[in-house]
């Protein structure tokens, strides 16, 4: 298994190449000048000039490119922003941890709501419990964040004053934007789970383990939840590689610096270090999530290991 | 935008909520929507790291309400013989943040650093590096490369803020992360994207302030901004949504300070194009759009209509131009009288942000009355400013702020035939009497002669009518009632120093 780790790893190289070259492709094409937007409408054409000059924005494209690489693979560099003229390192690693966190924090919400919906609606399919719990599904995943953001913010912050309305500064911050986070998650991983569940439970094996007596809560949660968990774990894994490229909108509604939020602004103000550095690292971000997703694959079914040499 | 609708909805169905404020805990917490980029007054020049810097730099002079000019870190100055050269006896017994004592040659070191930084070469680009001399600890000679008559005025400018030689050279790259400067307030820690927290400087040489702490806070999102407030984490808070007048207004526990600021909001039209190459055409659509109808509907009652390109309260600008009143019958006259009477089809480009939708929207509408059809393109920031630098463009909406409070800098990179689209004059305008009157205003010192200029420079734009004037801006602050000592500045410096809480 080490030999497929490894492959995997070295696989992210090529990908990564590509990434970045279609993320500076992309950038460069895109109409907005970023020494323009940074010196404001009202600042002479020599300054916005001498800026490009110093940002290097007047070299072609191939030379922007090379240069980029080059200070990548030989210095370890992937350039400073244009904006604050902190290394894009700092400027992503400083907010990173807080977009892990609240990431994670958003896939436990989802996963502990989420698994428990989804088994009940399949252990009791088409009973009252399992429609309203779709019927709920729907409703979490059609509301639109910032939407949920607001009405919590207002509720548990203004009315209640349980909650902090905005910034991290203690452990209850989480609260709030994990619930908007998970929300829609949850409705997705709840679908996923009786679906998957429900084609379990059909099984043969599920009918002779009844049979020959056994509990029927260890049925659910042993025999039939184990055997149901791949496309399961696939799901969550993909809602926290989405989340970790950034919760933008619940970013800003709690006014959080995430990485989502950087990127955002990056683009707006055409900050093409932070740009390229940021979705790198989300594409590595992800790519690991995958890789871990496949590993746990193997864990839970050893018919897959094995086919991992 | 959806967000801008439900906000005012949530809000009026919310309980008004307090709780203990932060003047027990001996702080003042204020909430902008954005992050500052750099501490460095010479390495950004947005805003909101303007409005941090500002209360840890000063300059060598500042203004008061009516644009006068007033002893900073200066005492007294005299301009020389020669027109070019101010001599500047500097204020003694002042200490910068990190205990060394401000002298001449921190003056020389910030402007001979700020004539290499791009981001403040529209406030300092006037000096001249051979024309700085010091003479002693606490007198310098800086010149300036042409008679600059604004010259002050620019001085004044946060950008100007004098930056201590030795604390620069040591931090070297991270100039924006570590401020030092002579101001009230003393740097203490910047958490990116948070907040950047600062305390009162205790050997302050002037008024200290009341209160020990000062946070700067960023909350992005306008309703839940206001919300801050109205709970009381937030003591005041800018950028206040025009939508939060009266909410603010009506609330017992909070206050509205309002204060008309440097920006015209105006539509630009190109006249290298058909037919905004016509000066009636361009006078009807000023005659058939109702301003009011604009401040009222669309602002909520926030702003002024405008009469001339600057506001009122510019120096050098005329509150007396009778601009062009709502009149629709006159305006169909000039368009028939233009050769448009069954109007025409045009196309306007505006951001698609802030308030310049809306007030497209409203114009748009207005105009279709008198037969101009108007196909609107919103465009993302960065987008929008690279379509209106060229020649592509037929009508925009924009909003100038002529930051330095003097005239010329509302006029000189809009209406100067010197001036491209780049600069700022993206109508093309171009008029030889103008230029003659805008450049003697720039170089002369003369007062009286500077005003006359300005005077006749501003009727004949208005006749000319190279934009469709609209509506002077007003920034609105929300507090809590018990703030006070709060003052407005137009240009967006606001200094905290002088509030205290009662």
């Amino acid at each position: 298994m080490h030999k497929y780790i490894l492959r995997r790893l070295l696989y992210l190289i090529p990908v990564m190449f590509g990434v970045s070259l279609v993320v500076f492709t992309m950038m460069y094409f895109t109409p907005g000048d970023p020494a323009r937007i940074m010196l404001g409408e009202s600042a002479p054409a020599e300054a916005v000039e001498d800026l490009r000059e110093e940002l290097g924005l007047n070299d072609h494209f191939v030379i922007q490119y090379g240069n980029w690489l080059k200070d990548l693979i030989f210095n370890g560099d992937i350039g400073s922003s244009y904006r604050t003229r902190r290394p894009v390192s700092d400027e992503i690693i400083d907010r990173f941890p807080t977009t892990l966190r609240l990431a994670a924090a958003g896939v436990a919400v989802s996963v502990v709501v989420g698994v428990p919906i989804g088994i009940i609606s399949a252990t009791k399919q088409y009973s009252f419990l399992d429609n309203a719990s779709m019927f709920t599904a729907l409703l979490g995943v059609s509301m639109p964040n910032f939407w949920l953001a607001m009405l919590l913010i207002i509720q548990f912050s203004v009315n209640w004053d349980l909650l902090p309305s905005s910034g991290l500064d203690s452990p209850i911050s989480y609260i709030l934007p994990a619930i908007t986070l998970g929300t829609s998650s949850a409705a997705t991983i709840a679908r996923m789970t009786r679906s998957s569940m429900l084609e379990v439970i059909r099984q043969d094996y599920i009918r002779t383990a009844r049979a020959k007596g056994q509990v029927e809560s260890v049925i659910t949660n042993r025999h039939a939840l184990k055997n149901a968990l791949i496309p399961i774990i696939t799901v969550i894994g993909l809602q926290f590689g989405a989340l970790l490229g950034g919760a933008v909108l619940t970013e800003s509604v709690f006014s959080i610096p995430g990485v989502g939020r950087l990127m955002v602004d990056s683009i707006g103000a055409r900050d093409f270090p932070v740009v390229q550095g940021g979705v790198l690292f989300i594409a590595i971000a992800f790519s690991l999530i995958n890789l871990l997703v496949d590993i746990l694959y193997a864990f839970v079914d050893p018919r897959i290991k094995s086919q991992y040499k | 935008m959806l967000v801008g609708l439900i906000g005012p909805l949530s809000l009026a169905l919310t309980a008004c909520e307090t709780r203990s404020s932060n003047e027990l805990t001996n702080r003042l917490v204020v909430a902008q929507a954005s992050d500052a980029t750099s501490l460095d007054p010479q390495g950004a020049n947005d805003v909101h790291s303007a409005l941090v810097n500002t209360q840890i730099f000063e300059t060598l002079v500042i203004k008061d309400d009516n644009s006068q000019i007033l002893p900073g870190l200066a005492e007294r100055w005299e301009l020389l013989d020669d027109g070019l050269t101010y001599e500047f006896y500097l204020r003694e017994n002042v200490y910068f943040h990190n205990g060394e004592e401000f002298t001449a040659t921190d003056v020389e070191f910030t402007f001979l650093r700020a004539l290499d930084s791009p981001h403040v070469a529209h406030i300092l680009g006037q000096v001249d590096p051979n024309g700085i001399k010091v003479i002693n600890d606490y007198k310098i000679q800086i010149a300036t490369l042409e008679p600059n008559a604004p010259f002050l005025q620019h001085l004044a400018h946060s950008s100007a803020a004098i930056m201590n030689r030795t604390a620069v050279t040591e931090s070297g790259e991270q100039v924006g992360q570590n401020p030092v400067g002579t101001g009230p307030f003393q740097f203490e820690y910047w958490l990116d994207g948070e907040y950047v927290q600062l305390k009162r400087y205790e050997k302050y040489y002037g008024e200290k302030p009341a209160y020990k702490e000062l946070m700067i806070k960023v909350i992005t999102d306008n309703t839940n901004r206001t919300l801050a407030l109205k709970t009381g984490e937030v003591d005041i808070t800018f950028n206040l949504p025009t939508s939060d007048v009266n909410m603010v207004e009506k609330n017992e526990h909070l206050r509205l300070f309002r204060l008309a600021n440097f920006i015209t909001h105006h539509i630009g039209f190109n006249l290298t194009k058909e037919p905004f190459n016509n000066v009636l055409v361009r006078q009807a659509i000023n005659y058939a759009v109702n301003a009011s109808q604009i401040i009222e509907d669309v602002l909520n009652g926030v702003g002024e209509v405008a009469t001339s390109p600057i506001s009122s309260n510019v120096w050098g600008a005329r509150a007396d131009l009778a601009g062009y009143e709502f009149n629709l019958e006159k305006a169909k006259k000039l368009m028939l009288e233009a050769g448009y009477e069954n109007g025409f089809s045009a196309s306007i480009l505006t951001a698609n942000t802030g308030i310049s939708p809306d007030i497209v929207f409203n114009v748009v509408n207005q105009l279709s009355k008198i037969g101009i059809e108007i196909n609107i393109r919103q465009l993302e920031w960065g987008s929008f400013i690279e379509s209106i630098s060229g020649n592509d463009h037929e009508m925009y909406m924009m909003g100038w702020s002529c930051v330095t409070g003097d005239a010329d800098y509302g006029l000189y990179s809009l209406f100067h035939s010197s001036q491209g689209p780049k600069a700022g004059n993206r109508t093309f305008f171009a008029d030889d009497r103008v230029d003659e009157l805008l450049d003697l205003a720039r170089s002369t010192i003369n007062i009286n002669e500077r005003l006359e200029a300005y005077y006749e420079v501003q009727e004949i734009i208005v006749e000319e009518a190279p934009w469709l004037y609209l509506v002077t801006g007003e920034t609105l602050v929300g507090a809590r009632a018990n703030v006070r000592g709060f003052r407005i500045n137009p240009g967006g410096h606001h200094k905290f120093a002088s509030v205290y809480f009662q």
